[in-house]
């Protein structure tokens, strides 16, 4: 009886063992930061291809969508600073200028930051409709309709 | 677990629940605004009434700067909030100052007639002034201590005991002769 | 009278209700008046007529736009379809909360109905626990989360509901499922709760409470399916699963459940675990608590979120409260809980399920973890994070597999103790077919270790599960005769617990083959294509025919239309979609899915060229097996169905279960249980156990 106690507790140590050395690691190695432009600019180095968020606005005038090579660039800045970002992937739909976004990818040393996603930061309720009157209108001058 | 130990059991969730209360007092939704303890970005715009307003003839005052619109319903909500700090507080002290933001001035002055209230709101065409202020969407409100300096960013509609505080906290902080 | 007035005197009537309840069944319980007793019960009722006339009135506003009512015009507009404006009751907080609290009610009043009958003691505990829990909950409907409250002057049209939830039929059913899941949970809890209360914790309020506890379970399980398939359906980003906080919140008390729901036979049947049983119940009930803190007070971000903050303190206030009570009691009731059964074997069907148990409270910690781990890391080093999808399937990939095959060992394992031979008998035959399983998935070209390992485990439990239903039949065929068909309906009429567990079983076997089959070999590709230009990936084709735009009551509405193929069998023409809502400044995406039982084709529309209407971007995924999720997931419901169905007729039989106990007392260490299954439903056997444990 008391040599399988000791046998269950060694097994039980050895699973719990397990389970935290698994969870660590996989904390370790999957935590995403989540910055501001300013922040990223501060951390420098030390921040190069880890995974990150970075939140801000997407800067006027800086937007360049290439539908060949399927390259959207765009400076995001918080107001202070600048930092480039190269997606790869279509913009999101309604993505313009001086909206707020979060973009998921990664600082590389050339100052350009590699996104793989673009994500529309909005408040979930209080949501604007276009600027101009009637949001419909807005969206039926999407399509330009043959003959309507 | 015999005797008093045992009633000490029930004290173990405690850390978790502290935790638990620490997030209440932060936002998850609000990306960190870098514009805290900024000075304000300036800016010149026209009022509803079509008068030109620049931003830094008001300093001097604690500016509660509210983006709204009249399409947005948390608007119609904190409205009350507005109209009874330009009641409670003199205007030499405190001014609230409106920015529509992506709207009908001719709705917004129907929301204005219909709720009441006489401050002064700006029009804010191409949100040139929202982008600088990082707003994402209304209402947000913006508390600038009397040097013009964003003292305190709001998400959503206000409350009348978070504007009391924060306001009163600013104005203590430049009465003369207190924190100089 | 306005709807307003009367909704809002409905919610206050049932507040009321709530009192009466929790006031009568504690005073009534404890004292042991049969008058409070029953006014106790008769309050339920009462407290679920007030919620339903507050749920028709809150239905009878929505959808006739009286937008003096506050939630219509938070959530309601005149475009919005009929279907949207009645099923936008869940769509945002205080509409959910109605309903939550309906639920509530008519659970409690359920509850009291079945049991109206004979005096325990139990029954007005567990309905004064209840009444506490609608306290909290309709007290939030009359104040901070009043949807009645009037509106002057009433605006003519509102902003409709959030478009993510007007945007596919599904928004109509997971929903409902995961609430009736969720709360469902409170009536386990209650009887837990009920049982401290009144003393009394031999098996008799487990027995009840396992029975509720499977019902709910079964509507969670459901829920969680159905919210996959919807994500899968509306979201367009070609998966099922996001290890989003809302996600978790639903699957966190799921997995506690289905602990419970293992743990609760080592307790019937050996009469171990008992505060361990009590408290994964009561874990549960914090769990559904927790997770509706986490994801509506703003605590967390997720794309589910509703954004208010007045009820954040008032769901944590009651946290606490329920956290210190419950462990208040058990503490106070810590003599009454010694375990009397011991742990005779290590193989044995008890340390089967106490394994079980152990991974599945590992496995809900971990989640746990990661989904507060950016909070913890905000509190520590005000620093801003989160923990992606990558850590959680790393961390429950191997949980997940050392419970399925748990799930093949356990039930062929017998109680108490087994010889090694016997084993040896039991699994030469499983361990071959998933060992053949992985083998042949070996030489099929398969690397990838994760698969591999499933499928072995699959194959070993489905073999497992295959053995016990034929020896189930064959038993039954012996004592009564008949078909093999009929003899399978009796085992699944005389024991529906134990054979609806097992087909239960099988529907998670075919999720997990699923989702280790969708994980590994998805194809997905982003494409801009021009007019009548053609993709190819995998077997399927597409081509891009054109860019149309189309105006609904609602919304405005952009699309592709393309043709597909899959090898040279043409599948018709797919409109993936972009809906745009007033109320939004981001369309909604409706990808098109083509299922079948092998594959799906998910397109998506990223972008559209608006101009020349020339161009489209499209994500062309490639998704195996999907389909077996939802398969799985139906086969769970119908097994909880069968575990759960009421049993028509008496399943005691004394002559049958004396000559088992005459054999048990003549050798007590016989392997009674499924290893001989003499055919004796499971009640009969556990009829026998206890009195082979007493005598």
């Amino acid at each position: 009886m008391k040599r399988r106690r000791m046998w269950m507790a060694l097994g039980l140590v050895a699973i719990v063992g397990a389970l935290v050395l698994l969870v660590a690691g996989g904390l370790r190695e999957n935590v995403v930061y989540f910055l501001t432009p300013t922040e990223l600019a501060a951390r420098g180095a030390e921040i190069y291809d880890a995974p990150l968020r970075l939140g801000g606005q997407v800067k006027i005038n800086t937007v360049d969508w290439n539908v060949d090579a399927a390259e959207l660039r765009f400076v995001i800045t918080d107001g202070e600073t600048d930092v480039p970002v190269l997606s790869s992937g279509a913009p999101p739909a309604m993505f313009s200028e001086g909206m707020g976004v979060v973009v998921e990818g990664a600082y590389r040393e050339d100052g350009v930051f590699r996104s793989h996603n673009v994500m529309v930061k909005h408040s979930n309720e209080y949501r604007p409709p276009e600027e101009g009157h009637e949001a419909k209108d807005l969206y039926r001058s999407l399509i330009i309709e043959d003959g309507s | 677990m015999k005797g008093a130990t045992r009633w000490l059991i029930p004290l173990l969730p405690v850390p978790v629940l502290a935790l638990l209360a620490f997030g209440l007092t932060r936002s998850a939704q609000v990306l960190p605004s870098a514009l805290i303890g900024e000075m304000a970005p300036e800016f010149t715009l026209q009022t509803m009434e079509g008068d030109s307003l620049a931003l830094s003839e008001l300093h001097g005052q604690v500016i509660v700067l509210n983006f709204w619109a009249s399409w947005c319903i948390p608007c119609r909500e904190e409205h009350p909030v507005l109209a009874r700090a330009t009641r409670e507080y003199s205007e030499g002290d405190v001014r609230v100052l409106g920015v529509l933001y992506q709207d009908d001035p001719a709705s917004a002055e129907r929301f204005m007639m219909r709720y009441g209230g006489d401050w002064t709101t700006v029009l804010d065409p191409g949100s040139r002034t929202a982008i600088d202020f990082g707003v994402y969407g209304v209402p947000e409100s913006f508390f600038l201590d009397t040097e013009g300096k964003i003292a305190h960013k709001q998400i959503g509609p206000l409350t009348w005991s978070l504007l009391r505080s924060t306001v009163d906290s600013l104005l203590a902080a430049s009465a003369p002769g207190v924190g100089s | 009278m306005t709807l307003s007035t009367l909704g809002y005197a409905s919610v206050i009537a049932a507040l009321l209700g709530a009192v009466v309840m929790a006031v009568a069944g504690l005073v009534g319980g404890y004292r042991d008046r049969p008058a409070l007793r029953d006014a106790a019960r008769r309050a339920s009722y009462f407290c679920f007529f007030a919620m339903s006339s507050a749920m028709l009135i809150m239905e009878i506003a929505l959808l006739s736009h009286d937008f003096s009512v506050d939630y219509v015009a938070r959530v309601g507009s005149r475009e919005t379809p009929a279907y949207y404006t009645a099923i936008s009751l869940w769509s945002s907080l205080d509409g959910s909360i109605l309903f939550w609290g309906w639920i509530l009610s008519g659970y409690a009043a359920f509850v009291a109905f079945v049991r109206r009958r004979g005096a325990d003691r139990l029954t007005p505990f567990v309905t004064a626990t209840l009444g506490i829990v609608g306290i909290f909950f309709f007290g939030l409907l009359v104040g901070p989360a009043n949807p009645f409250g009037l509106v002057v002057p009433a605006p003519a049209n509102g902003p409709g509901p959030n478009p993510l939830l007007q945007n596919h039929a599904l928004m109509g059913l997971h929903p409902p499922l995961l609430y009736l899941g969720f709360v469902g949970l409170s009536v386990p809890f209650a009887f837990a709760i009920g049982a401290l209360l009144s003393g009394n914790l031999e098996a008799g309020w487990l027995r009840d409470a396992r029975r509720w506890m499977i019902a709910a379970w079964a509507f969670l399980s459901l829920g969680i399916v159905g919210g996959a398939w919807w994500s899968y359906e509306v979201l367009g980003w070609g998966g099922y699963w996001a290890w989003d906080p809302v996600e978790n919140a639903s699957f966190l008390p799921w997995l506690t459940a289905t602990a419970f729901l293992h743990s609760a036979m080592v307790q019937e049947r050996r009469g171990m675990l008992k505060t361990w049983n009590l408290s994964l119940i009561i874990c549960t009930f914090l769990l559904t608590l927790l997770g509706t803190f986490l994801t509506r007070s703003g605590v967390l971000d997720s794309v589910h979120a509703f954004t208010e903050g007045v009820i954040g303190p008032l769901f944590l206030g009651f946290i606490a409260f329920v956290t210190f009570t419950s462990l208040l009691l058990i503490v106070w009731r810590s003599d009454r809980l010694h375990a009397k059964g011991t742990l005779d074997g290590v193989v044995s069907r008890e340390s089967a399920f106490i394994l079980n148990n152990l991974v599945f409270v590992a496995l809900t910690f971990t989640v746990l973890l990661g989904t507060g781990f950016p909070l913890i890391v905000e509190a520590m080093r005000s620093e801003r994070i989160s923990v992606g999808p990558p850590y959680f399937n790393m961390v429950a990939t191997p949980l997940a597999l050392a419970l399925l095959f748990l799930m093949g060992v356990g039930p062929a394992l017998p109680w108490r103790r087994m010889s090694a031979e016997r084993l040896r008998r039991t699994f030469w035959m499983p361990t071959a077919v998933g060992a053949g399983v992985s083998l042949v998935t070996v030489a099929l070209g398969v690397r990838q270790v994760y698969p591999i390992i499933t499928f072995g485990l699959a194959g070993f439990v489905l073999a497992t599960i295959l053995e016990e239903f034929r020896k189930g039949v064959s038993a039954r065929r012996r004592i009564s005769g008949g078909s093999p068909v009929r003899a399978l309906l009796d085992l699944f009429a005389r024991n529906g617990r134990r054979y609806g567990g097992y087909v239960v079983h099988t529907g998670i076997v075919a999720i997990a083959v699923a989702l280790a089959i969708s994980g590994t070999w998805k194809t997905e590709r982003e494409v801009t294509l021009r007019k009548g230009e053609q993709v190819k990936i995998a077997e399927y084709t597409v081509q891009f025919e054109d860019v149309w735009g189309r105006e609904e009551s609602q919304r405005f509405v952009v699309g592709v239309t393309l043709k597909t193929w899959r090898g040279d069998r043409y599948l018709g023409e797919q409109q993936p979609r972009m809906n745009f809502y007033q109320s939004s400044q981001q369309p909604i995406a409706s990808p098109a899915v083509v299922t079948s039982l092998t594959k799906d084709l998910y397109l998506t529309l990223m972008a559209f060229d608006s101009e020349e209407r020339e161009h489209a971007t499209i994500r062309v995924i490639v998704n195996p097996a999907v389909a077996w999720l939802w398969i799985g997931g139906l086969i769970v419901g119908i097994g909880a169905l069968i575990a759960i169905w009421p049993h028509g007729r008496s399943t005691y039989r004394p002559e049958l279960a004396l000559s088992l106990t005459a054999d048990l007392i003549a050798s007590p260490d016989a392997e009674a249980g499924p290893g001989t299954d003499t055919g004796a439903t499971e009640e009969e056997q556990e009829q026998v156990a206890t009195r082979g444990l007493e005598g």
